[in-house]
């Protein structure tokens, strides 16, 4: 200590400086170290998560599905970013209005303005320096002893990639020249302005715009009235506002995004695979079928076989039987086949009058955008079960036969936009590609085109798979199964590949969840130290109300509107704005449920909530303890 | 006296404090520092009670005991009646703010309220929820102070001695029975302390307050009626003077 104390210059009085003020200076580093650490491995995890949805898109679940939650986990990090920067920004603006007093004295000494900036500044950079040193640490800590084998479903587990590096230099050093240039600014407008206002604390910090309106008992009592004005008259009360609202709604964008983006990624595999449904076909292709379905969720070879075999192939007749069972409300005739398809953009004019520059038409020959093997599903327009999630609409009666519906994992490589342009050829021939959709059957890899088109193609007349809409009543199960088992076909309910999809779906979002969970944890921080910044700040008044003979309920109350008073405005700013964006720009076509959004607001209200109150009852439990002697000049 | 739900009516009549053997203890650093010893001492209703003696010997400590805000390690102390080693954290809040005005050296006013707020907050610690009535006698009390024009202006933009005048008009605000005073002039120029000096003066001669003042001040020890020498946490001596004897 010795060693310390014998030091001059701006070392020497930085580090007396930050000794000497033991609970302050722990306060602000450990914000700043939380807020450090908490945004780096909140970016690690995120990156991490959708780089192995990434590698992982091409086995299971349906390039839609992925990018939808791969564009909900850039849209996060992206948020999460900007909390970390507000929150670093704000917790260095307050370290350094806790040291405006001693700079204007220090200054009123005599301190040549340039001397004060390096000493003042040099102290905030030790801490900085300190926290993002520490942060960046502990989040790589975090990270690497995460338990990432226990994530099954994802079918990489590796060391950090190259992105993650990345992250963990870069996040702790933006949020180390951001810290720094806050610092400087606000070290400079300090030194910058009269002594007398700073050594002035009390009014240099207060708003004098409200004063003169006379303290009216209203229906919530003194203690409110009280808090209104101790929060209203604090200069930076806007500020705080602001950066409060935006962190705590950018927070509830992100976990009421997750809700949404979750529910609607379900919504889209249960539009595509209704529940009541009942699949009839041969055993062989009921097995395939089955196989088919549950490719989303399951890596399981396909058997080769061969669709179009005489004995697999249901009449007309005998689809239509089905339909007089009483309780089959749809019946929906297919013909599936397995067959390599290639891609083309057909050839077509492209100009440059849009760019206003002289127009100058040129023909783009055709391109062929390769070749894969797909699912081909002969469908019946007018009777099929799937409400599927389309771009631009599933296939009409009045569309020409050699018309298909794409698959979602076929759009980007195979399948290019604009549709208008794009064709498949398959069996011989060629299709216009309409539109595409969400669709688990063959993991997306799935062409929907009219039934009797196919038929004609592989010169077939009839079907290989019903599906059939029942109602809820058992006994029609067991009437269609004496039905099938008639004509030699196999009958089963899609209810249980639906279910082992969804079980699938939700536990990538169960993993994906902790990252709005933890973004929520940052603003609960972010709100823990402006509380506990201005309760310190104001700590002098609240032992002044005790000497007077305000009592612990009065003090507690009076804490608690001040905590929950700016917590509420906050909220009140961020959570239709956060409601708004999540309903109307976060997922196309979004699966709204009221449910999900009146969770995320009341997870988001109680942890912040719980964090004010219990904000407001340790302080009020430390001023039971004050005496007359604590009060300060 | 302003009542409250705890109203305390076990006032032994005549006396407002009544202090027998009272010591005071602290345990600093792991060790005991006696603050008080064994001190007697009692202050009739309506009079000023001044307590002398040099820095250190127990002068704010016996007036913490008085407010409540700190127990005796033995003795009884008994403040309006109120026995304070038998009262509890809650009941002597409430006993406070319901009867006791407090002046400070260092005035300790609210920073975030104006100065007519401060006056009106102390009405509302002591429960009056009539806010017409409490604007009407905060206003008569800043006038009464002489800072009608400084009504609404915040502490910090307050002079010291207009501070302290604020402190009057708040320690009054609740029409105590009693005053707390710990050195009112300590941190005033001579001319701004005589102006409390006679603030102080009108509390005793035209509302009647009992006061119980520490001081150096030569000018609130000439307005006492009993005078409590300390030192060294004793009681060196107590004085009356002659005119209060005659």
């Amino acid at each position: 200590m010795e060693v310390w104390g014998a030091l001059i210059g701006p070392l020497g009085f930085a580090t007396k400086s930050l000794r000497r003020r033991g609970f302050h200076s722990y306060l602000a580093f450990l914000g700043l170290t939380l807020t450090v650490a908490t945004t780096t491995f909140l970016l690690l995890l995120g990156q991490d998560l959708a780089t192995r949805l990434g590698d992982d898109s091409s086995m299971r679940s349906t390039f839609g599905i992925s990018w939808l939650i791969f564009a909900y986990l850039v849209l996060a990090l992206g948020l999460i970013g900007i909390v970390g920067l507000l929150s670093t920004s704000y917790l260095v603006s307050s370290m350094i209005s806790q040291r405006m007093r001693d700079i204007g004295v220090i200054k009123a000494a005599g301190a040549l303005p340039r001397r004060l900036l390096s000493y003042v500044t040099f102290e905030a950079l030790l801490v900085i320096v300190s926290s993002c040193l520490v942060g960046a640490l502990s989040a790589l800590l975090a990270y690497t002893s995460w338990s990432w084998p226990s994530i099954s479903l994802f079918k990489q587990v590796g060391p950090i990639a190259n992105a993650g590096a990345t992250i963990l230099i870069v996040v702790p050093m933006i949020s180390f020249l951001l810290a720094y240039m806050v610092a400087s600014v606000r070290v400079r407008r300090i030194v910058g302005s009269s002594s007398v206002n700073a050594i002035s604390k009390q009014l240099a910090n207060l708003d004098l715009k409200s004063l003169g309106k006379p303290l009216r008992i209203g229906r919530f009592g003194s203690t409110f009235n009280l808090a209104t004005r101790n929060v209203s008259r604090d200069r930076g009360f806007n500020k705080t506002l602001l950066s409060m609202g935006v962190c705590i709604c950018l927070s509830m964008i992100v976990l009421s995004g997750a809700l949404v983006s979750a529910d609607t990624s379900a919504s889209y595999v249960v539009r595509a695979m209704p529940p009541h449904v009942l699949i009839v076909a041969n055993s062989n292709i009921y097995n395939q079928y089955v196989s088919l379905a549950t490719s989303f969720s399951r890596i399981a070879p396909l058997p080769p076989i061969d669709y179009g075999n005489e004995s697999y192939i249901i009449s007309p007749q005998n689809a239509s039987a089905f339909r007089a069972i009483p309780g089959v409300q749809t019946v929906d005739t297919r013909l599936i086949t397995m067959s390599s398809i290639t891609g083309y953009v057909k050839a077509h004019f492209a100009s440059n009058q849009d760019t206003g520059e002289n127009i100058n038409t040129q023909i783009i020959p055709e391109v062929d955008t390769g070749s894969i093997n797909a699912l081909i599903v002969g469908i019946n327009a007018t009777s099929a079960i799937g409400d599927w999630y389309t771009s631009d609409g599933f296939l009409q009666s009045s569309d020409a036969h050699y018309t298909m519906i794409a698959g979602d994992s076929l759009v980007g490589n195979i399948v290019q936009t604009p549709f208008n342009l794009s064709q498949v050829s398959a069996l011989g021939y060629r299709y216009d590609v309409k539109s595409a959709l969400v669709d688990p059957l063959n993991a997306g890899r799935v062409l929907y085109t009219p039934v009797e088109t196919l038929q004609k193609s592989l010169g077939l007349n009839g079907f290989n798979v019903l599906l059939l809409k029942v109602n809820s009543d058992p006994t029609v199960l067991s009437a269609v199964s004496q039905l099938a088992n008639s004509f030699g076909l196999a009958v089963g309910s899609q209810d249980p590949i639906l279910n082992s999809n969804l079980t699938f779906l939700n536990g990538i979002w169960s993993h994906i969840f902790l990252v709005p969970i933890i973004t929520l944890a940052l603003t609960c921080g972010i709100l823990l130290s402006y509380l506990a910044t201005n309760f310190s700040r104001r700590f002098n008044d609240y032992v002044i109300l005790k000497v007077l003979g305000a009592n612990a309920w009065y003090r507690l109350s009076l804490l608690t509107w001040e905590a929950w008073g700016v917590l509420a405005i906050s909220m009140l700013i961020a959570i239709p704005l956060a409601w708004g964006i999540s309903i109307f720009f976060l997922v196309p076509d979004p699966n709204l449920s009221l449910g999900d959004l009146e969770l995320s607001t009341l997870v988001s209200l109680s942890a912040l909530s719980v964090v004010s109150l219990a904000s407001a009852t340790i302080y009020s439990r430390r001023l039971g303890l004050t005496t007359v002697k604590d009060l300060t000049p | 006296m302003a009542s409250t739900d705890e109203e305390i009516e076990v006032r032994a009549p005549g006396l407002a404090v009544d202090f027998l053997d009272v010591s005071k203890e602290y345990i600093v650093n792991g060790k005991p520092i006696k603050a008080l010893s064994s001190i007697t001492l009692n202050v009739k209703e309506g009079e000023v009670a001044a307590i002398v003696g040099p820095s250190g010997a127990g002068k704010t400590t016996v007036l913490n005991i008085i407010a409540g805000l700190e127990k005796p390690s033995q003795g009884e102390a008994r403040v309006l009646g109120l026995d304070v080693n038998a009262s509890n954290e809650h009941s002597l809040s409430a006993f406070r703010s319901a009867n006791i005005g407090f002046i400070f050296q260092s005035y300790n006013l609210v920073s975030t309220l104006t100065a007519e707020e401060n006056v009106e907050l102390m009405m509302e610690l002591a429960g009056w929820s009539d806010s017409g009535r409490n604007e009407k006698l905060t206003e008569e009390l800043i006038s009464m102070v002489g800072l009608t024009d400084r009504a609404k202006h915040l502490p910090a933009q307050l002079s010291g001695g207009e501070q302290q005048r604020v402190a009057i008009a708040r320690a009054i605000a609740n029409d105590p029975p009693l005053i707390l005073a710990d050195e009112p002039t300590g941190n005033l120029d001579q001319k701004t302390g005589l102006e409390i000096v006679k603030l102080l003066a009108r509390l005793k001669g035209e509302k009647g307050k009992t006061l119980v003042v520490t001081t150096h001040d030569d000018r609130i020890v000439e307005m006492a009626d009993v005078i409590f020498h300390l030192e060294n946490g004793s009681l060196g001596s107590i004085d009356r003077p002659a005119r209060v004897r005659n």
